[in-house]
Parts: C-alpha cells; sequence; structure tokens
C-alpha cells in the first residue's frame, strides 16, 4: 500500500516537470507580452506587474489582424473543402476499381507522399503565373491542395474506404443508383471518422504553410498571418515585447481551436497514422 | 454487373484530383529534372543544355555538400530523438491518473503552433544576449552561459532541440493508441514469468508498437529532410554554413543568387537523397518485422 | 494497357502546357481590358515592391499619395534576406512590381531586360552621375537612386565621457578604446553576427581606408567583375588588419548568437558603448531609450585620419519593363526627381540625395563623420561597382562567422568570396 502511494506520487511529480519543461517556453512566451522591455529583462519568468493590453494593441494594427485573420480563413476552409472532395472521390475509385490505369495514378500520387513538393517550387511558380493565379488566393488554394496536401489525404481516405464493405454499394447500385450518386448518398456519410482526420491535418498543415503564401500572396492586403509575423521581423525589427504578441496573435487561432476540440484532433492524428 | 459506363463515371469521379496533381506537381518536378541539365537562369536570355555542368559544380562546392550533410544529419538524429522522448513520454502518461490526461493534452500543444512562430520563439530565448532565458537559467543555477546558435558545434543542435520539443507530443500520441491496442493479458503472462518493468518494455512494448514505430520513423524522416522554416527563423543557415540544409541551400544559392539550375539540379539530388534514405528506413523496419512475427 | 497509360500521361501532358501557355496569353489581354475601360479618373493601382519597410519610406509615400490623385502606390515589403527570391521568381514568371526597390543586383536585372531603360527621360539628368552609375549598363541607366545610404559606428556618448574615452581615429586608438571600457567592466562593441553582414561591412570598412582610398584600385572592381583579381590577393591585408579585433577579443564568438535586434537593444540599453549601424536604426534606438546622446563615427583605418564609412547610393527604383502601367509609373519617378519628395526621403531615414542642388544638413548626430562625409568617403565595393555583389558578400560574410568562430583563415574567407564570383561569372554568362 505505502509502495503504491508512493508510486503514485513519482508519477504526479513526473506530471509536473514534463508539464513545466513543455510549458515553460509557452508561459514565457504569454507572460512576456504584457511586459515592458525592461521589465522584462528584468524578471524574464515573473508575472507581470499589471495585465497591460498595450503590447496587444500595437500588435494588432501592425499585424492588419482582421484582415490576416480572415485570408488564413478563406485559404484554409477553401482548401480543406476542396480535400475532401476531390480525395474520397479519388480514394473511392482507387480502392473500388480493378482498372490497372487507376492503380498507376495512385502509384503516382504516391510518389507525393514521400517526395516533398519544395523540389518542384521554381517551375511552379512559372505554372501558377501562366494560369494568371499569381498572387490570388486561388493560386495558393490551389498549390495547398494539389501540390502539397493531396497525396495524404487520398492515402487515408483508400486505407478507409478499402474497410467499407462493398455489398452496401451493390444493393444501391440495384435499386438503380448511379456510380457517382452511390458515393456521395452511400458510401461517403460513412467516411465521417476518416473525413474529420483529413480535415484536422489538412486544417493544421495549410494554416501553418508559410512558404506557400509566402512565394505566392505578394500584396499586402492578401497576406496571411504569418507573412505578417515575417513582415515585422527582420533587421529592422522594433521592440521584442512588441514582437511576441504578434507571435501569441498568431497562433491562438488554432490553440483555441485545439482546446476546444481536443479529443478530436488528437483521434485525428491517431486515425492518420494507424488507418492508412 | 458493372459494365464501361461505372469505369467512365470513375475516369471522371478521380480526373478533378489526377488532373490538378498532374500539372502543380508532376510537371513542374519534371521541369526541375529538365532545367538541372540547363543554364537556366534570371539572369540568362538564352536557355542552352550544359549536360551535367551544374551536378558537377554541386559535387564540388564544399557548402552544398556540407548542407546536404546537416541535413541527413539532422534528419536522422531527429528521428532518433524525437522518437525515443515520445515513447517515453507515451509510456510514462499512459496511465489512468490524475494529471496524466492534462499533461498529454499539453505535451501535443506545441504541434499545433506554427514552425515559424517556434523558431522566432525560440531565437529569442535562446539568445547570447541578457534576455536569452536559458542562459538566464542556467546562470541561475550557476552554471556558464551557452551560445546555442552562435557556436557552430552547437547551432544545429540547439534547433533540433526547438523541433523536438514541438513533435514529440504528435508522435507521443501515436504510440499512446498504440499502446492502448496492446492485450494487458500478455502483460500478465509477463508478470508470471517474474520480469521487471524494463523487461517487459523491451520484450512486450517494443515489439507491439511496430506499427506506430514504423509510421513515425518514416514521418520525422521525411519530415526532417524538409526542414525549412525553423532555420530560416533561428539561425538563417549560419553562423558560417553550420546549420545550412538542403532546402537553405535551395533557396539562398539558386534563386537568391539567379543560378536556378543550379537549384534544380540540388532539388534532384534532394530527391534521391530522400528516396536512398527511406529505401534503408524501410529496409531495416522490414527486417524488424519478420523478426518480431 | 501500358501504352494506354502512357498516351494518357503524354496527352495529359500537353493539355496542361497549352494551358499554361494560354494562360500566359490571358495575362496580357486580361489587363489591358480594364485599363482601356478605365475613365481618367480611376485610381490605377502600383505595385511597389522593396526591402526597407515601409515605416522608412512613410513620408515619401505619403508625399506620394497626396501629389498624385490617380495612382495608389501599392508598397511591398520583402525583408532582403527573401527579397531577390520572391522578386526573381516573379520576374522570371513575368510577373512582378512596377516599381522595384534595386540595389546590388541592378545590374543583372538590367542586362537580363527585366528593366525599362531610363536614360532618355528628362527627370534623370536631375541625378549626380556617382549616384546612377551603380545602375547603368553600357552607357544606359536603369533606375533613379534614392536617398545614400552609410553605416559607421553609434557610440553612447555619455558612456564615452563617463570611462573617460575618447572617439577613435585609427584602427589601434579604436582597439584601445575597446581595451579600455573592457577593462573597467563595460562592453565595448555590440555586434549581431548571427547576421552575416556587420562583420562583412566593418571588414570592407577597413578595406575603404586602406585600399579603395586610393583612386587608381578602383580598376580592380572592373578585373574582379572579369574574374581576373581576386580578392583574396588584394584585399588580404587590409582583411588581416581588421582580424586584429578578432585577435584582440573585442569582436567574440558569442556574438555569432545574437541577432541584429538582440544587438540593437544591448546598444540602446546602455550595455555596450559601440554598435555599427546606420541611421535608419535610429528610430528604434530612441524608442527603446530616448535618453541616450548618440554619435556616429566612421570605421577607422590603421593610421590615424578621418575614416570611411560603408555606404553609397543603397537603393534606388526601377521600373519593370514588363509593367503594364508604365506611365504612372514614370510619373511616381519623375516626382521623385523633385526637392520636396528627395527632403521626404531623407526626412524619413538621414542620407544624402543625389539630386543636383539638394543639400542635406545631417545634424548633430553625425558630426564626428562630418570630415568623411565632405571628403567623400562613403563606399561600397559589392553595391556600387560588382556585378553580382549580393551574393558573393554573402559568402565572404557567412565565411566570416567561420573566421570568428575560429575554423577559417581570412584568406581562406576571401577565397570563398572569389569562389563564389567566379562560379557566378562561370553560370551567369
Amino acid at each position: 500500500m505505502m509502495r503504491k502511494k508512493a508510486t503514485t506520487w513519482l508519477y504526479r511529480l513526473g506530471f509536473v516537470l514534463i508539464s513545466i519543461v513543455v510549458g515553460l517556453p509557452l508561459y514565457y512566451l504569454v507572460v512576456t507580452t504584457f511586459k515592458t522591455p525592461e521589465e522584462a529583462a528584468l524578471s524574464p519568468l515573473g508575472l507581470p506587474s499589471s495585465l497591460n493590453f498595450a503590447n496587444y494593441e500595437r500588435a494588432l494594427e501592425a499585424m492588419n489582424y482582421g484582415n490576416a485573420l480572415k485570408n488564413n480563413l478563406v485559404i484554409t476552409v477553401s482548401a480543406v473543402i476542396l480535400l475532401v472532395v476531390f480525395a474520397s472521390m479519388a480514394a473511392y475509385v482507387i480502392s473500388r476499381s480493378q482498372s490497372k490505369l487507376f492503380k498507376t495514378m495512385y502509384n503516382i500520387f504516391l510518389v507525393g507522399l514521400i517526395i516533398p513538393f519544395q523540389i518542384a517550387i521554381v517551375p511552379l511558380y512559372q505554372i501558377i503565373s501562366g494560369l494568371n493565379l499569381m498572387n490570388t488566393h486561388t493560386g495558393v488554394i490551389l498549390v495547398s491542395v494539389f501540390c502539397i496536401n493531396l497525396p495524404l489525404s487520398i492515402f487515408l481516405l483508400r486505407g478507409f474506404i478499402s474497410t467499407v464493405p462493398v455489398e452496401l454499394e451493390e444493393a444501391a447500385f440495384l435499386d438503380g443508383c448511379g456510380t457517382f450518386k452511390t458515393f456521395w448518398l452511400v458510401i461517403f456519410p460513412l467516411l465521417k471518422p476518416i473525413i474529420s482526420t483529413v480535415v484536422i491535418l489538412n486544417a493544421l498543415a495549410i494554416w501553418n504553410d508559410f512558404l506557400t503564401p509566402l512565394l505566392f500572396l505578394q500584396s499586402p492586403d492578401k497576406a496571411v498571418l504569418l507573412q505578417e509575423v515575417y513582415k515585422n521581423v527582420g533587421p529592422f525589427s522594433t521592440n521584442w515585447t512588441s514582437f511576441f504578441p504578434m507571435l501569441v496573435l498568431s497562433v491562438l487561432p488554432l490553440v483555441v481551436f485545439y482546446i476546444m476540440m481536443q479529443k478530436r484532433v488528437i483521434e485525428g492524428v491517431v486515425a492518420g497514422s494507424v488507418k492508412g | 454487373m458493372y459494365g464501361k459506363k461505372r469505369e467512365r463515371v470513375f475516369l471522371l469521379m478521380i480526373l478533378p484530383a489526377f488532373v490538378g496533381f498532374f500539372i502543380l506537381f508532376i510537371v513542374p518536378t519534371l521541369m526541375s529534372f529538365f532545367y538541372s541539365l540547363t543554364n537556366w537562369s534570371v539572369y540568362n536570355a538564352d536557355l542552352d543544355f550544359v549536360g551535367l555542368a551544374n551536378y558537377k559544380q554541386l559535387f564540388s562546392d564544399t557548402k552544398t555538400m556540407a548542407s546536404i550533410s546537416n541535413t541527413v544529419k539532422y534528419a536522422v538524429l531527429i528521428t532518433i530523438f524525437q522518437n525515443i522522448v515520445a515513447i517515453l513520454l507515451a509510456v510514462f502518461l499512459n496511465k489512468k491518473m490524475k494529471g496524466a490526461n492534462f499533461t498529454k493534452s499539453l505535451v501535443f500543444l506545441p504541434a499545433v503552433l506554427s514552425i515559424l512562430v517556434t523558431g522566432f520563439l525560440f531565437q529569442y530565448i535562446m539568445s547570447s544576449s541578457d534576455f536569452g532565458l536559458f542562459n538566464r537559467i542556467i546562470q541561475f543555477f550557476g552554471g556558464q552561459p551557452i551560445n546555442w546558435l552562435g557556436d557552430a558545434d552547437l547551432a544545429l543542435y540547439s534547433v533540433l532541440i526547438t523541433q523536438v520539443w514541438q513533435w514529440s507530443g504528435w508522435s507521443m500520441v501515436i504510440y499512446i493508441a498504440n499502446l492502448k491496442s496492446i492485450d494487458s493479458a500478455l502483460y500478465e503472462a509477463a508478470d508470471i514469468d517474474g520480469a521487471g518493468s524494463v523487461r517487459k518494455f523491451f520484450t512486450v512494448t517494443l515489439p507491439l508498437l511496430y506499427p506506430a514505430v514504423s509510421f513515425n520513423i518514416l514521418m520525422s524522416l521525411i519530415g526532417g529532410m524538409k526542414v525549412f522554416d525553423v532555420i530560416f527563423a533561428m539561425t538563417k543557415g549560419g553562423p558560417g554554413y553550420a546549420t545550412e540544409t538542403i532546402m537553405t541551400t535551395m533557396i539562398r544559392e539558386g534563386f537568391n543568387s539567379g543560378r536556378n539550375a543550379y537549384a534544380s539540379a540540388l532539388a534532384v539530388v534532394f530527391f534521391i537523397v530522400v528516396f536512398i534514405l527511406s529505401r534503408i528506413v524501410i529496409i531495416f523496419l522490414n527486417r524488424w518485422e519478420r523478426k518480431i512475427s | 494497357m501500358k501504352k494506354k497509360t502512357l498516351t494518357l500521361l503524354i496527352s495529359l501532358v500537353l493539355t496542361s502546357l497549352l494551358l499554361m501557355a494560354c494562360g500566359g496569353e490571358d495575362t496580357s489581354s486580361d489587363a489591358d481590358t480594364p485599363s482601356s475601360d478605365e475613365t481618367n479618373e480611376e485610381v490605377i493601382t502600383l505595385r511597389m515592391m522593396g526591402y526597407n519597410p515601409e515605416s522608412s519610406r512613410a513620408q515619401y509615400l505619403a508625399y506620394l499619395d497626396e501629389q498624385l490623385p490617380n495612382i495608389k502606390v501599392e508598397f511591398e515589403f520583402v525583408a532582403l534576406d527573401n527579397f531577390n527570391n520572391v522578386l526573381n521568381s516573379q520576374l522570371q514568371a513575368g510577373e512582378g512590381p512596377d516599381i522595384i526597390e534595386v540595389g546590388g543586383e541592378a545590374k543583372l536585372l538590367a542586362r537580363a531586360n527585366y528593366l525599362l531603360d531610363l536614360t532618355e527621360y528628362d527627370f534623370m539628368s536631375k541625378y549626380a552621375a556617382s549616384g546612377t552609375a551603380p545602375y547603368s549598363v553600357d552607357g544606359s541607366v536603369y533606375a533613379a537612386p534614392l536617398q545614400s545610404w552609410f553605416e559607421g559606428f553609434f557610440y553612447n556618448k555619455a558612456i564615452f565621457d563617463e570611462y573617460g574615452v575618447e572617439v577613435p581615429r585609427s584602427l589601434d586608438q579604436l582597439i584601445a578604446v575597446s581595451k579600455e571600457l573592457e577593462a573597467q567592466g563595460m562592453t565595448p562593441q555590440a555586434m549581431g553576427a548571427q547576421s552575416w553582414e556587420p562583420m562583412m561591412k566593418q571588414s570592407i570598412g577597413i578595406v575603404n581606408n586602406e585600399f579603395y582610398s586610393n583612386e587608381d584600385n578602383m580598376a580592380f572592381n572592373d578585373q574582379f567583375n572579369e574574374g581576373e583579381a581576386k580578392l583574396s590577393e588584394a584585399w588580404l591585408p587590409y582583411v588581416e588588419e581588421w582580424y586584429r579585433l578578432i585577435e584582440e577579443g573585442i569582436l567574440k564568438e558569442e556574438m555569432l548568437g545574437l541577432s541584429y535586434d538582440q544587438a540593437l537593444d544591448d546598444f540602446a540599453t546602455g550595455k555596450a558603448a559601440m554598435w555599427q549601424s546606420g541611421p535608419w536604426a535610429i528610430e528604434t534606438i530612441y524608442e527603446k531609450n530616448s535618453d541616450i546622446e548618440l554619435g556616429m563615427f566612421p570605421i577607422p583605418g590603421v593610421e590615424e585620419g578621418p575614416g570611411w564609412l560603408i555606404g553609397g547610393p543603397g537603393s534606388a527604383l526601377a521600373i519593370n519593363a514588363n509593367s503594364k502601367h508604365v506611365d504612372e509609373a514614370l510619373a511616381v519617378l519623375e516626382l521623385t526627381a523633385t526637392e520636396e519628395a528627395q527632403h521626404k526621403l531623407v526626412a524619413d531615414n538621414a542620407g544624402s540625395s543625389f539630386l543636383t542642388g539638394v543639400e542635406v544638413d545631417l545634424g548633430e548626430v553625425y558630426a564626428d563623420s562630418e570630415e568623411a562625409f565632405k571628403l567623400g568617403n562613403v563606399y561600397a565595393p559589392w553595391t556600387a561597382s560588382w556585378f553580382s555583389g549580393n551574393p558573393i558578400v554573402e559568402s565572404y560574410g557567412k565565411s566570416l562567422q567561420e573566421v570568428l568562430s575560429g575554423t577559417k583563415t581570412v584568406e581562406e574567407a576571401l577565397q570563398d568570396a572569389d569562389e563564389t564570383n567566379q562560379t557566378l561569372i562561370d553560370t551567369l554568362n
């Protein structure tokens, strides 16, 4: 009994230590945002003397926050919807058809799972510009969807669809449903768990992507949050106490999303690895 | 019972994804291969074939070679550290106990932050000036300050630490899910055999973690090869060339100097390195799988 | 079956190529339609891309806005470490901003026909030749110079007084002053050597003093551009002189862990007595410490003398040859070539103007540099005279970081720069 109690306390101590190691940088980030530079230099880890939101006010303005947030949302939401629609249809075809053509296509998709898209970035620039999509959200969305995130989504969806019994659609087919309709009415609703995984993984990846908007969006009014952060660093940056709030503001939406949807997010990450 | 018609509908269903992928991924990738054999540059008016000249330059350029070896070193090390830390955390936190869930959630949290932001944050935390948090803590305990990002022998590891901090939680939740699927009867059997907890870990837990291990290893390896954002935010490849990676070199040497063809050649080398590395890992994983099954 | 796949692949390639080609044509026709439909009252938006942030051009941009109601200048800041990357890829794709802030790579861009030839326009004749020379290729001018930039040593006058040291006028004195400060427990120099720029500039400051001060040595640059002369021969003795700062422990390895703004912070808050930078930093310094008494002295040479600053016509505005709004872009440059606009530029960021007849009083902070300015001791060979200056000084600067960490010699750093130069000559010609 004594021994069990001691072990419990040992575990508790372990939890606290782990939390400190992981949480300290985050704590430091947040408390610093309320401090003046002198205060931050004097006691980096102490609590701020007052909840001073002036740093945030400046950051919100410098980042053009509302607009950047809107741009992030537009890009992430559209890209995720397109991914779900295109990837689920493609994955369905791949797992249901015996045709060699589709198997070949699948193998080509899989290339994108291993090969970093970065190797294609310069020619990609020409292509996007040739399609007249430079400096548009559409361009960034298309690159995010087709160039970066499609293969993994197809891979995950295909794995899941393979486990869905064929009998269901055969029945629907006999009822006179066409292939297309069968997919959307019968199969797609069954894919909910894996779709939620695909949505979460892609939303995280696209929201946090820096390179794509950096290369393909130039107008300040189209910039996403990370571009706004980046704009404010560099050789001419001002106070770090006014820079930290920008870091907080740029990650805040996803952190809130994570806190609210924690279980879903973690389930999504797990499903993304095991179901494949 | 399905006719030709079904195949036609299938084609229409897969085509949007395939055409998009083809135009925006396959075509530019092939173009990179093509350009690597030319003198393509923003500053050159004519495009000429130069054969393997770009590759020759690349392999004789010690700086580029250093960046390739840095990248491989980084990818291998992050794979090892991230997974060891994640497995230990998973085993430790996979408990039905007060506080375990909170700790798990917190450990995962850094993974939702953008890498760029993490990089900027740690650039300050690891600064060698007065407000560098790490050095403040070390000095508080009476140690000597460490030049985290300015010491050429250390900088790559400093960057690595931030990424282990950020991504171990991600791998951890995958390991935990895998642990949960292990039949507890196996542990009871081991208990009867009188196995200690360390032995139980190596004889029962680890072999059964195979699916999660193989997935996580491949993912961290490929992710590590692509490393860019964090370097961009923390060291810009410096000091000197100590933290240059394939991606930073590709952008610096190629784009900034306008040597696009050279960058394309590096892209091709990148492709080959990723391919070889992941092959090697897959072979090892397969061998391990055969051994445990 | 295999054959069928192949056919499909080929046809897809063709389709995509066709799409790209058509798309390319679309660009021009699409853009033409709206502009021909537009009435004169409609506001034309011009994209101006620069590597100096909007805040350092605030008054100038406001002035443009006020004077040109029909033109809206959309300023786009891309930090220098990524500027060429973004700009080059855009230009290459036939896109890009209408007005481009150009520096060292202007000549390359001009030779690749990305920039509009400005030689014929009247307003260009109002600039002094020294201002347009860096942007000229074969007698044609491709950019209008903005105010000059310069970099020297900022110093904290209160600290200098308190510790009883004088402004150094030679390298020996700089070393002596630094040692004196160090002995009394004050950090002599803050340096954000995490960036490769400060050491690169500081060492070239010595080269200015010892090498470029002799007019005859200017010819070296032309030979260097052709790959016929080497830094590791011509510059070596002078960079070796600069190396004494490392030998004497004034530049330390720890500095490699400090970024530009962290160093600025140390200097502004009185933790270091000197910091090498330029006028663009002043506002931030005052923001952090409004009481600081600032001065700037030039980088001293081996012999006692007025010293040299690093600088020159740092950047200039060029027009994208493929711009759809050339007339409007020209209107902006024409307005820039007026005394009022030049004063706005200098008010934003201290420097001198290259527009004939514009006198600028730099003020008290730069009193110690006045002599150097009067003698014209301001120079930066890589922007003023070299073809692909930026990549060369980048590789030089990065190698100097290795010199500071003790893994390379000065000679090897210069050889690295020579090698980069040679590679660029080989690949870009």
